[in-house]
């Protein structure tokens, strides 16, 4: 019984308290926002990057460039090897296709000479998990020093500065977005104290009439979570409406093919709120300390 | 005069009163009080207040009731020697034990302490929430207690809204809520005209007739002569003397 008249009245408090000072909420809330909102575009843009390493990369094969002598038999082998050892798709590419492509980019090569001067190749799609600059290596390496091979080629210099482009951004965005969020957690703990201070002469006579320091802090701290849920949710609103309103017109604007749209996912949602409420609710303990005393 | 000294009602009750001497409700024991580098407000001490008695505390403007006061309740805490309440020595209480010792202690603030933006009746209702008690009854019990004071009509207004008086009455109300075991009360007349005077202070002396230890410090001459009790006299920090109703008035008109 007890117990439920507590947490009723806690509830009923922290209602009364956003309710009656409504500006100073708004000012808790909005930083809390700001905050969120933040931390979702961080982590949209996150895996829109990730997406555009992928998509990028997929389009790097590795190209194993054959001796004139080699015989179906060896090709046959490598290509065996080959999805081996990249889990990939390999394809033989004969001289007469390799030109026929050649011709098809640049009209009139065909004419400039009789013989066809193009090798046997061995072309491998790289599959996801291989894609790494790192392995690509590896494995053009180890095939390189084959009998059979003339030379491996696999945009590696293209990988490589993709991966550290994609990592730059990736620091960068940490860095700002470490320095936003540092900054906005001292704006909201601020508020929240500001909140607090405003009911100071609430919490010296409660604890006269013989409050413990739990039950002043309980209210605070429903307050502090629901601050932060309100919070989320509007930033989960900012992020939609940037996802699906915004990029859309960024696309047709720019003209931009092919991108995959970013996406609001429910994990995300479920962080930002998750997030939200834990801020909410660690400003106000840390804020709601100071009154305590004594 | 009133109902509390002359019946025999209150007269067995005040024996009862001497009876309850042996155990001893407040206690101080050389007991100082200074604060930071001033010259101290409260030097050495020694009382002894029993269960059930009705005490008075008396003395000049800035002689330190108020601050005794706050030593019992431990708004405060002693500089030197040991405050015992109860048996307790609170001296040694931890601050996460403050809040039940409060619970036993109603207060009327001198400086009232009233939430100027809730209801007469949260006001009052303030101190059972704290100990959890459920909403209804939270409400009854208030309506009940503001009715003891008169004030049952003013439960909706706000604090600024009412009289002096009638803030007192509600301060009142609100250490009454609680069947609190001691009453602690710093000037709970200061702001109210005789006839209520009479009326607030027969109520403590029923509080105090159903049990309740009741400290009242005043500098009101005539309260303590009309209610023939122990007077504790302070003067600059000092316990000067302890003498009976009438000797203390006069003594007081003197000055
Ligand atoms: N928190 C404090 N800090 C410094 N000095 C204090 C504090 N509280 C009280 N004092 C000093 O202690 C002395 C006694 O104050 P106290 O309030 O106890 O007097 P009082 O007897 O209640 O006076 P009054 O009849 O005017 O209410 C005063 O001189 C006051 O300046
Ligand atoms: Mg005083």
């Amino acid at each position: 019984m007890s117990l439920v008249a507590k947490t009723s009245y806690f509830a009923r408090t922290a209602l009364e308290s956003l309710w009656r000072s409504p500006f100073i909420h708004v000012v808790a809330v909005l930083s809390l926002a700001v905050a969120l909102t933040g931390f979702g575009a961080a982590r949209v843009v996150a895996s829109q990057l990730d997406r555009l390493v992928e998509s990028l990369s997929g389009e790097v094969e590795l190209t194993v460039y054959l001796k004139a002598d080699s015989s179906d038999e060896t090709r046959a082998q490598l290509v065996t090897a080959l999805e081996q050892r990249t889990h990939g798709k390999a394809t033989i590419v004969s001289p007469e296709q390799a030109l026929a492509r050649l011709e098809a980019q640049v009209p009139g090569v065909r004419a400039l000479s009789k013989d066809n001067p193009l090798p046997w190749s061995i072309e491998v799609a790289v599959p996801p998990s291989a894609r790494q600059a790192q392995a690509l290596r590896e494995v053009a390496r180890k095939v390189e020093q084959l009998e059979a091979v003339e030379a491996v080629d696999f945009g590696e210099a293209a990988v490589d500065r993709l991966e550290g482009l994609a990592f730059a951004l990736r620091l960068a965005g940490l860095v700002v977005f470490g320095l936003v969020f540092l900054t906005v957690v001292v704006v909201v703990a601020a508020t929240l104290q500001l909140a607090i201070y405003a009911r100071r002469e609430e919490i010296e006579i409660q604890k006269l009439v013989g409050a413990t320091n739990r039950f002043v802090r309980a209210p605070f701290l429903i307050e502090g979570a629901l601050q932060g849920l309100l919070g989320a949710l509007i930033a989960l609103g900012l992020l939609l409406l940037a996802t699906h309103v915004g990029w859309p017109r960024l696309v047709a604007l720019l003209g931009v093919l092919d991108a995959v749209a970013p996406a609001v996912t429910l994990r995300l949602a479920g962080e930002v709120a998750a997030l939200g409420a834990s801020l909410g609710l660690v400003g106000s303990v840390l804020a709601v300390r100071r009154f305590l005393r004594a | 005069m009133t109902m509390c000294v002359i019946t025999p009602e209150s007269r067995r009750r005040r024996g009862k009163g001497r009876w309850a001497k042996q155990r001893p409700v407040i206690q101080m024991f050389h007991v100082s009080k200074s604060f930071g580098n001033d010259p101290p407000t409260l030097v050495d001490i020694n009382l002894d207040i029993a269960k059930g008695e009705f005490v008075f505390l008396t003395g000049p403007s800035g002689a330190g009731k108020t601050t005794l006061l706050k030593l019992i309740f431990l708004a405060e805490r002693a500089s030197k020697g040991q405050v015992l309440v109860a048996g307790r020595n609170v001296a040694r209480l931890r601050d996460s034990g403050i809040p039940y010792l409060r619970r036993n202690i109603g207060v009327v603030f001198q400086d009232f302490k009233l939430l100027p933006r809730r209801s007469v009746l949260d006001n009052v209702g303030f101190a059972l929430h704290v100990v959890g008690t459920p909403r209804e009854v939270v409400r009854e019990k208030s309506l009940r207690t503001l009715k003891l004071v008169g004030l049952a009509n003013k439960a909706h207004l706000l604090p600024p809204k009412l009289s002096g008086g009638e803030q007192q009455r509600v301060v009142i109300a609100r250490a009454l809520v609680n069947d609190p075991a001691i009453l602690l009360a710093d000037e709970p007349t200061g702001n109210l005209d005789p006839a209520l005077t009479v009326e607030i202070m027969d109520l403590l002396c029923d509080v105090n007739a159903r049990g309740t230890t009741i400290v009242v410090a005043t500098h009101d001459a005539t309260l303590i002569q009309r209610y023939q009790k122990r007077t504790l006299r302070l003067e600059q920090g000092t316990l000067v003397a302890e003498e009976k109703g009438a000797r203390a008035a006069q003594l007081m008109v003197q000055g």
